[in-house]
């Protein structure tokens, strides 16, 4: 089930153009959670009994291997729906959508932010290092180069939202943020039938799926109670 | 006619120790008037700002002591709130205050929201919070950025837009609510020529409907020259008032450090144009050869060149000045000499190096760059820190460097700052402390992007004696700037940047 929903936000990802962008993205997430899975699950697994290799403590089993690679496929697949979602999805529109189904504006304004925070934060981060580099920080283009030149700057990035996030609280107060009252939107929210449908469909089945569990769970802790 | 806000400040401070940033100062905003408060850096202009316009009261830090009186009006009744300076006084609730008192910071950037993906939203962003219909809506927010120019500009992104189109953008959401009271806090600065008469146009307009506008300012323009109503701030209070003529003629003026045109700033009065540059002959120091730039654009959207096929030579001991209206391509030329942007087509050579494939950290050993955003270059935790980066990477030891380091601020009048966190300063301060990183590195080649914005008298007599400094040392300096003045005073050649190429201006 976990191939079909990774398989199903990947088709997605690509139908919205974005998978390049999405599978980057998740890619930078899963592979070092795999490798830790892998090393923790694959390596020392106390219920592993069919030993594939053993190297000293540490032996490889085949239900090590299983259960880290489960993992591993929820995560990916946990993943890859959240990234091809926020790759994807369309600040403003989002914003609207949640406005007029009557979600707190400051809620919503928190949403898009965060949402929009990696593109922020990598244009800041590109400033800071522009400015670095103009008094003389030579940045490779190798990772590791990367990776020391951003270390340099990471601390002006927090010191700089940190500042900026000060100076704006009180520019969205003043521009009416914190008032009481109904909020409309200036963007449009595309709408169809067929989306409509669509929610209703997947909510019903959501719905379907939790009651499908939940219900013998609740009636076998019932009978067993018995 | 009574006035629609009058503020009275007998003592404000930031917090329960410092000194006051402003003491006994009175200001009556009458509509359809435009009052214009000068005062150099540190005499308490922008906190001036921020209390009027209700910013300095939030947060709970501040100790205020006086008045804020705001007339009833169409949007809101209006009242009276009297502080003490304790912690019983009453708040200023900055949503409903800011729909009838409009403020626009000094960096407009803090008035955006940093959430809007086009520049449209941005303007509707106050109207979505009253709940404005969204034919009205539109309406208001096309009629706005009409008012400040930017009706092309519409679908931007607020991120790609130049310095002077953001600040356009800023009056723009200050306007979008209709205010009674409009405070702009250095309105003129980075804005055009066009700009500045745009904005002109705007503070009439805005005063025939019946709007109070008061103005900040450091140097004194021809909008200050407009003002019904003076108010010369020094030492956070009130030095001089009156009509511009008077306060501009008053002996308090000539000792308040406000730059103005009229008046030669201080420092060198010699001009670069005294020396001759270094001679037809000599080779040249920066060039850009044939360059052709467009910035890359969302899907769908043709990206229009900035630069196409410009040239530019500067020679050793040469004053460069580049002028053309906001989003002109002033800046992306400047980053061309600095290695920060590459050339599409065409060559750009340092010291008639062609500087394809160095990296820009290797450029800046000759090139030195002043950011339009003094703030963009200013990352580190105190400004003696902040000169002495990368000094080690041009092979000067430790004391060495500290030593260059404390020179250039020094240069800069900032010598007793040196501990003080960089944002910590006033923002013409903070220029200075950029300027000073610049200056330390002893570029051969000085690029300095806008440096004259928010500049008072005093700071500007350092600028001018940074740049005829280098000149003199055979530097090759290029600047941009949209204050002509000052370019044709300081430059040996002032080119306007137009449709992608340089001409003579």
């Amino acid at each position: 089930m976990w191939l079909a929903v990774l398989a199903a936000s990947l088709g997605a990802a690509a139908a919205g153009r974005v998978l390049g962008k999405a599978v980057t993205a998740a890619l930078v997430v899963v592979v070092p959670f795999a490798l830790w899975a892998l090393a923790i699950h694959g390596l020392f697994f106390p219920e592993g009994r069919t030993v594939l290799a053993a190297f000293g403590p540490a032996r490889v089993t085949a239900e090590g291997l299983a259960y880290a690679g489960g993992i591993v496929l929820r995560t990916a697949a946990l993943v890859v729906v959240m990234l091809a979602f926020s790759t994807w999805v369309e600040v403003p529109v989002l914003r609207a959508a949640l406005v007029r189904r009557g979600v707190p504006a400051q809620l919503g304004y928190v949403l898009s932010t965060a949402l929009g925070l990696a593109s922020t934060v990598a244009e800041r981060l590109e400033r800071i290092r522009e400015a670095q580099e103009a008094r003389g920080l030579v940045v490779r283009q190798s990772l590791p180069g990367r990776i020391v030149a951003a270390r340099l700057q990471v601390v002006p990035l927090v010191l700089q939202l940190v500042d900026e996030a000060g100076e704006r609280a009180p520019a969205l107060e003043a521009r009416g943020q914190a008032l009481p009252g109904r909020r409309t939107s200036y963007v449009d929210e595309p709408d169809s039938r067929a989306q409509r449908a669509l929610r209703w469909v997947l909510a019903v089945a959501s719905l379907a799926v939790v009651v499908s569990v939940m219900v013998p769970a609740v009636a076998g802790v019932l009978g067993g109670g018995r | 006619m009574t006035p629609v806000l009058t503020a009275h400040v007998r003592r404000f401070a930031y917090d329960d120790v410092g000194p006051p940033a402003v003491r006994d100062v009175r200001l009556a905003l009458e509509p359809g008037s435009l009052v214009a408060a000068l005062g150099a850096s540190g005499s308490g202009k922008s906190t001036l700002a921020k209390i009027v316009a209700g910013w300095a009261l939030q947060g709970g830090h501040a100790r205020f002591e006086g008045t804020l009186e705001l007339a009833p009006g169409p949007d809101g009744p209006g009242g009276r709130l009297e502080f003490s300076g304790s912690r019983d006084d009453p708040r200023l609730r900055l949503g409903a205050w800011g729909q009838r008192v409009a403020y626009v910071p000094q960096r407009p950037g803090d008035l955006l929201t940093g959430a809007a993906a086009s520049v449209g939203e941005e303007l509707a962003f106050s109207l979505e919070q009253r709940g404005v219909e969204r034919g009205a809506m539109r309406e208001r927010v096309v009629r706005a950025a009409r008012a400040v120019g930017l009706g092309e500009l519409l679908e931007r992104h607020p991120g790609r837009l130049s310095g002077g189109e953001q600040r356009r953008l800023a009056l723009g959401c200050a306007l979008v609510e209709r205010p009674d009271v409009v405070v702009l806090d250095e309105p003129s600065a980075s804005l055009d020529a066009d700009g500045a008469e745009a904005l002109a146009e705007l503070v009439d307009g805005l005063r025939r409907d019946g709007a109070a506008v008061v103005m900040f300012a450091a140097a004194v323009d021809a909008l200050v020259r407009r003002a019904d109503r003076c108010l010369l701030l020094d030492g956070g209070t009130s030095a001089a008032e009156g009509t511009p003529d008077e306060v501009l003629a008053s002996s308090a003026f000539a000792a308040s450090g406000v730059a103005s045109a009229g008046r030669e700033a201080t420092g060198p009065t010699d001009g670069p144009a005294a020396q001759a540059p270094g001679g037809q002959g000599s080779r040249p120091l920066a060039e850009l050869d044939r360059v052709t730039f467009a910035y890359a654009l969302a899907r769908g959207h043709a990206a229009r060149p900035v630069l196409d096929g410009a040239c530019l030579t500067a020679g050793p001991g040469e004053v460069i000045a580049l002028t053309g209206p906001n989003g002109a391509g002033k800046s992306t030329a400047l980053r061309h000499f600095a290695g920060l942007a590459r050339p599409l087509s065409g060559t750009v050579r340092i010291g008639g190096t062609d500087i394809a494939g160095v990296p820009a950290g290797r450029v800046a050993a000759t090139v030195g760059t002043l950011f339009q955003d003094p703030r963009d270059q200013l990352f580190e935790r105190t400004a003696l820190r902040e000169v002495s980066f990368g000094l080690a990477a041009l092979g000067l030891a430790r004391d060495a460097a500290r030593a260059r380091a404390l020179e250039a601020l020094d240069a800069v009048g900032l010598a007793r700052q040196a501990d003080v966190h960089p944002y910590e300063l006033s923002s013409s301060e903070q220029r200075l402390v950029a300027l000073a990183t610049v200056l330390a590195r002893r570029p051969t080649v000085l690029l300095l992007d806008e440096p004259t914005v928010g500049l008072d008298g005093r700071a500007l007599g350092r600028l001018d004696a940074a740049v005829t400094d280098a000149a003199r040392a055979g530097s090759a300096v290029v600047l941009s700037t949209h204050d002509h003045a000052w370019a044709r005073r300081r430059a040996h050649r002032v080119l306007a940047l137009e449709r992608g190429r340089f001409a003579e201006a």
